[in-house]
């Protein structure tokens, strides 16, 4: 039996071997022949019987009347830009072409394409599988007679949601613009932030059969190149059939797939991701996804808040601070309760002793169950109030903790101090959203042993924890930075988050090959002597 | 390692855990099965040698509705007695009589909030050796637990409520402390007596309390209990008894004055501060002890309805001295006659004269009775109050 | 050398050092026998680990980035350093089985009487493992956490003891006869000062081996002087209760009580210990496996890690019969056993490796 599952084991695990990916495995290209109706049947039947694929017949006006046809997928393209600016020059200006034509056919579409056209984006292909495959990415073919090159043009337009609030990560502070699910408004909204000429946005197509356009955006001389090179080569290895959201490409492309703990950090907010890459990370845009990916992501991100940044340092490290107190309440509370209360009575101070045993009195379950109880309870309702169509929404979530909570009380199934010991943990889970899931599972495994083992076992679970957040990396920087290993210059905004004008130099962990971010010594001051500011006059 | 390997040691360390998640919690003792034993009281009986076992223990489920009702767990409706419980056993050794415990009741006896220990008189003067080596080895007591004397029976002193705690035996603690507080009668924790039995020359000492009577509402009589003088122990054996003013004399010796007053003919004062130091002096084979007092005080009361002039203040500054110097004196002259140093000068003069000490110590009763004791008292009158003029003259 | 890759920091060096020296003597303070005079003998103490530090690390200084196994071989010959290497091996284990046996003997008496020995054993080891397992780069990070936060709590330990520390308690000085404070000093020398002789097996992984010998001391200095402090504090609160008590912190945690709120933190203390305890064993743990992988020539100690483990469990548990008979060893035959390794493997192969005028330049011979 073991063998049995350690084969299956293997078989998950990495291979090294240099198999070529399915889309390697395509067979050769087919080109386009000069006969404009063979090369149209080969497109309708590559691209279905579908409805939306409009084949538009045409004739190219210029001296020889040449057959033509414009091939889109109706939905994708801006219909107006189709028509005024693909079809129109090309039906209606009679003068420009007559003139300017005199040679073969060939030439022709190189003229349209050089001086016709009058739209942005333009190139030609002469494989019949590229045209396929860009005319269902949203661009537009043009074929024409006798010809063997066909033009692609990139006039895509669809509905998309416009930018709104950003739902997961608020500021009070801050910009309120978050991404999209186009890539394009997102890279422009991240070139918005970053003017500089070496951000650089590298494309890739990952998925058979989504094709999905995947964008990595990094900072050319502030991003190490070995960390764009591995980023490469991991989205490079990624072999699937669809990528559908920013997730599935993190779960592919992360250091430790089998962890609780992200290695990959998340956010859908410009300036999140602009600092991070300014810091000297790399991010990731998925086509289709309104979340970007940072990479490499460390421990203490997840405590870091773009208000953070944009308060004064003072209000900043004290929200610093509650946060991470509370998020480490949020997993100890319960279990620290269930272990006093059934293995270290005389930790409690005696009055609060008193007060709790006499809440006891009577409970049917022991403290661990209860506990399990609760918390599974605030899961149940957490889940529930957010998968709930909107109207009943309100009500479920603060009503029905309130009412669950008391009922239960009064009946005699759980004490008070529980039921109070649990709002405060639900009410501290979300300070800290990207530990959010991983603070109630820790929290779970917590309290059960606390409950099995008292404090002694919840200190050797949280060693091995810590231990194993030791040994973390996050392509290549270990997770624990700058903490562990110590790094001073990096402390700066972890605890604490120093003043703007102090942070001089880019987290070394990072590894930056350029580490100055501002020059020293920018301390506000008042200046010196101001004849206009005389106390006495 | 191949992956296979790996996946065996994570099996392995699966085995190796499961017992013991398998086995069940030893130690998990739900807080509804314990007893909260919040006093002990210890009495050993002089003919039989016998010891009974006081406990005081709380019912929270009293707590409960008291506090759910109309909170304060005074003398109101009904029997203030029900937030405890008081337990008795007799046996022919402590742990003889703990044996029996389970039969009185349902819960496991939980020792550690246990607030104070009460000796009866008649053990205190028998030696109370085996608790204290059953405190000192026993890893569930704890050094700050207050160790209390009774005139009479422990079992008396524990069962009368009194006050306004809920819990009786955190009432006691709290009338000690705040009597330590007031500088009345010293509080002695279990750490504290261990400390002076360990020094082989100083006398440990504890509060007493005893049953007062006093009239209640509807003329009924009511009995409380009220700590009335300091026990002077030899050893583990109660040797004698400081009163009010002894008492008082051996905190202002040992530096233990935190509030209180100082009452004169004339006038009441109040202690703002008080320092007392123990110099020690070796000439020869005499000992002398100087005791130093230094306090500070404000008036609060003055009989003398005069205006005040800086040569009444000089009076009472001097007058107070005086009241500090024989209340100490009192206290010397006390344990001169019991022979036991309470004050601990015998490692005042370790402390100096350490070569000296090693012939010294083993004739410490000898030596003791024969020291002459100084006592300097420097008093400071700070504040005379609100007022600086007589409201009635003479 | 591919057993380890990992490298660490002078810092984390020293860090290591701190949370192996306060180990198991918060638990057990070090200086018994000399009473109140403890923190002298400490004190003393400390010079003299000092100065073995001095040696065992000029060893490491002359041949950079090897082991002590390493230089075992190199100094006696192959078969003849792979002996010694064993032996040495075995204090290590031993001292691992010793601390592992003196921490669930604390826990088990004052915190969990009905738990039996071998849960806590094997639960404590396997932490330890994992680390050990995970590398000595992790375990360093590890203490770079933990070590703060003890050293916090035993600081904050003494603040929130002052109200009842009593210097009179220390006093007199030197009350006791020189004699005995010598070997209160020596006996707080061989634990814990000297038992850093451990990192024979990690210094090599320092990533500035020059500056390595200053870290070891600079992580001595601190660790001492927060034993001292210690151990004068709980002297001054205790009394001379500190001397006939078993665990003298965890008595003097217990006194502990600002206005009865923060009261009852001696669980806080035992929480450190087992932070502290887990960083000592797991550097031992590591120098037993790492030092068995290297005298047996394996391509990795991982596979050992478990075995090993469980070998150390074993010995933990059959190892003395009670309380009296492990202070009996700790004061009296301890002392004496541990010198041959804390002192004596280190001069000898330092003497014969400046003899023979080790290392050669070019050919290293394993």
């Amino acid at each position: 039996m073991f063998r049995l599952l350690s084969k299956k084991m293997r078989r998950w695990q990495t291979s090294n071997s240099n198999n070529q990916t399915k889309a390697q495995q395509k067979r050769s290209p087919t080109y386009l022949s000069k006969n404009l109706e063979e090369n149209l049947q080969i497109l309708r039947e590559a691209l279905g019987q579908s409805s939306d694929v409009v084949i538009r017949d045409m004739k190219i006006n210029s001296n020889s009347n040449v057959d033509a046809a414009v091939v889109y997928i109706d939905g994708l393209v801006d219909r107006d830009l189709v028509n005024h600016d693909i079809l129109q020059p090309l039906m209606f200006n009679l003068q420009l072409i007559k003139d300017n034509v005199s040679q073969n056919h060939s030439s022709l579409i190189d003229f349209i394409k050089s001086s016709v056209l009058t739209v942005g984006q333009i190139s030609g292909t002469e494989e019949i599988d590229a045209v396929i495959s860009n005319v269902l990415l949203g661009n537009t073919a043009i074929l024409a007679e006798g010809v063997t090159q066909a033009l692609l043009i990139d006039a895509k337009g669809w509905e998309a949601r416009s930018i709104a609030e950003p739902t997961n990560e608020v500021s009070i502070r801050g910009p309120k613009d978050s991404f999209t699910e186009t890539l394009r408004t997102n890279t422009a909204l991240l070139r918005r932030k970053i003017r500089d000429p070496r951000l650089t946005f590298q494309s890739l197509q990952i998925g058979e059969r989504s094709k999905t356009d995947v964008s990595i955006a990094y900072i050319k001389g502030v991003t190490p190149d070995n960390l764009i090179a591995e980023v490469n080569q991991r989205l490079k290895r990624i072999d699937t059939d669809a990528i559908l959201d920013v997730g599935y490409i993190e779960q592919f492309i992360e250091d430790s797939p089998v962890s609780l703990f992200p290695t990959v950090g998340t956010s859908e907010r410009p300036d999140v991701v602009a600092a991070k890459i300014l810091e000297g990370r790399a991010a990731i845009f998925v086509d289709g996804s309104p979340m970007a990916l940072t990479m490499p992501f460390l421990f203490i991100e997840g405590f870091q808040n773009p208000d953070d940044y944009y308060a004064r340092p003072f209000f900043a490290s004290f929200i610093r601070w509650v946060r991470l107190v509370g998020f480490i309440l949020s997993i100890y509370l319960p279990g620290i309760f269930v272990s006093l209360s059934a293995f270290h009575p005389e930790l409690f101070p005696t009055q609060l002793l008193v007060s709790v045993a006499a809440a006891r009195e009577g409970l049917p379950f022991p403290v661990v169950l209860e506990a399990l109880l609760m918390l599974m309870l605030f899961e149940i309702l957490r889940e529930a109030g957010l998968r709930m169509p909107r109207s009943l929404g309100q009500a479920v979530s603060i009503v029905g903790a309130l009412v669950i909570g008391q009922a239960a009380v009064s009946a005699g199934l759980v004490g008070a101090p529980m039921v109070i010991v649990i709002a405060g943990t639900a009410i501290a889970s979300f300070l800290v959203v990207p530990y959010a899931d991983v603070g109630a599972l820790l929290r779970l495994i917590m309290t059960v042993v606390a409950g099995h083992l008292g404090l002694f076992g919840m200190v050797i679970v949280q060693l091995e924890i810590l231990s194993y957040l030791a040994s973390l990396r996050s392509l290549g920087v270990p997770y624990l930075s700058p903490v562990a290993p110590l790094n001073l210059s990096g402390l700066k905004d972890t605890f604490l988050r120093a003043p703007l004008w102090a942070m001089d130099s880019r987290p070394e962990s990072l590894n930056s090959p350029d580490t100055r971010r501002q020059s020293p010594g920018k301390m506000p001051q008042v200046p010196k002597t101001n004849p206009n500011q005389r106390d006495s006059q | 390692m191949k992956r296979g390997q790996r996946f065996k040691i994570y099996v392995a360390i699966i085995l190796i855990i499961m017992p013991v998640f398998l086995s069940g919690c030893w130690d998990s003792n739900e807080l509804n099965k314990l007893s909260i034993v919040s006093g002990l009281g210890w009495d050993i009986d002089p003919d039989t040698g016998e010891v009974t076992l006081t406990y005081q223990s709380i019912i929270p489920s009293e707590i409960k509705s008291s506090s759910s009702t109309s909170g304060g767990g005074e003398q109101k409706g009904g029997n203030p007695l029900h937030t405890i419980q008081l337990d008795q056993d007799t046996g022919s050794s402590p742990y003889d009589v703990l044996s029996r415990y389970a039969q009185h009741g349902s819960r496991i006896p939980f020792y550690q909030h246990t607030q104070v220990y009460v000796f009866g008189m008649d053990g205190v003067q028998q030696g109370i050796y085996p608790f204290l080596d059953d405190q000192s080895r026993n890893p569930v007591s704890r050094p700050n637990v207050l160790m209390v004397v009774s005139e009479t029976k422990a079992s008396d002193i524990l069962g009368i409520q009194d006050g306004m705690e809920n819990i009786q035996a955190f009432g006691m603690a709290a009338e000690i402390k705040l009597s330590a507080a007031f500088s009345k009668y010293p509080a002695v924790t279990v750490l504290e007596f261990q400390k002076r039995i360990l020094s082989k020359t100083t006398a440990p000492i504890a509060p007493i309390f005893g049953i007062v009577e006093e009239n209640g509402p509807e003329g009924k009589k009511i009995q409380k209990i009220r700590i009335t003088g300091t026990a002077v122990f030899q050893g583990d054996r109660m040797i004698g008894e400081l009163n009010e003013r002894e008492s008082s004399g051996l905190l202002w010796a040992t530096n233990k004055i935190e509030k209180g007053f100082v009452i004169i003919p004339q006038a009441s004062l109040e202690i703002v501060q008080a320092k007392g130091k123990i110099v020690p002096e070796l000439q020869g084979d005499q000992i002398q002890i100087t005791i130093e007092i230094d306090e500070e005080s404000n008036l609060l009361e003055y009989k003398g309805r005069q205006d005040m002039t800086s040569d009444i203040l000089q009076e009472l500054e001097k007058d107070q001295a005086k009241e500090i110097e024989s209340q100490v004196m009192a206290a010397v002259e006390k344990s001169f006659a019991l022979n036991a140093d309470v004050f601990g000068f015998g490692e005042a003069v370790h402390r100096k004269y350490k070569k000296e000490w090693k012939d010294l110590k083993p004739k410490w009763d000898d030596i003791y009775p024969r020291i002459e004791v100084v006592i300097k008292v420097k008093t400071h009158l700070n504040e005379i109050g609100d007022i600086n003029k007589a409201l009635m003259k003479d | 050398m591919s057993l380890e890759k990992g490298k660490i920091s002078n810092f984390q060096l020293s860090v290591l050092i701190v949370g192996f020296t306060l180990g198991s003597s918060v638990i057990i303070s070090p200086g018994q026998g000399a009473g109140h005079d403890a923190w002298i003998a400490v004190a003393v103490g400390l010079i003299e680990g000092l100065f073995i530090a001095w040696i065992f690390t000029a060893v490491v200084k002359q041949f950079k980035d090897k082991t002590i196994i390493e230089i075992n071989s190199l100094v006696y010959g192959k078969f003849l350093g792979k002996c010694i290497s064993v032996l040495f091996i075995w204090y290590l284990f031993h001292l691992g089985a010793l601390v592992l046996n003196s921490y669930i003997r604390f826990f088990k008496l004052e915190i969990y009487p009905a738990t039996p020995k071998t849960v806590g054993l094997l639960l404590l080891m396997l932490v330890c493992a994992s680390t050990v397992g995970r590398g000595i780069e992790v375990l360093a990070r590890c203490s770079i956490i933990l070590v703060p936060l003890t050293t916090l709590v035993a600081i904050s330990d003494t603040f929130l003891l002052i109200p009842h520390i009593d210097l009179n308690n220390l006093m007199p000085i030197l009350d006791v006869p020189i004699g005995k404070l010598l070997l209160a000093s020596h006996g707080a020398a061989s634990f814990p000062f000297a038992e850093t002789v451990a990192f024979l097996m990690v210094l090599a992984f320092v990533d500035k081996p020059e500056k390595g010998p200053s870290a070891v001391s600079r992580g001595l200095l601190m660790a001492g002087f927060i034993l001292i402090m210690v151990v004068a504090r709980n002297a001054a609160v205790l009394g001379q209760m500190a001397a006939i008590t078993n665990y003298s912190t965890y008595l003097a945690a217990q006194v502990i009580d600002i206005g009865d709120i923060l009261t009852r933190v001696e669980s806080l203390v035992a929480i450190n210990l087992i932070a502290m305890g887990f960083i000592k064993i797991s550097v031992l743990f590591y120098g037993t496996v790492l030092g068995l992988a290297q005298v047996f020539n394996f391509r990795s100690y991982r596979p050992i890690i478990l075995p090993v483990g469980i070998l150390m469990v074993i010995l933990a548990l059959t190892n003395t019969e009670n309380t009296f008979d492990m202070i009996d060893f700790a004061n009296k035959g301890y002392p004496i056993y541990a010198i041959s390794f804390q002192i004596g493997i280190p001069l000898i192969t330092l003497v014969i490796a400046k003899l023979r005028k080790l290392p050669q330049t070019g050919g290293d011979k394993v």
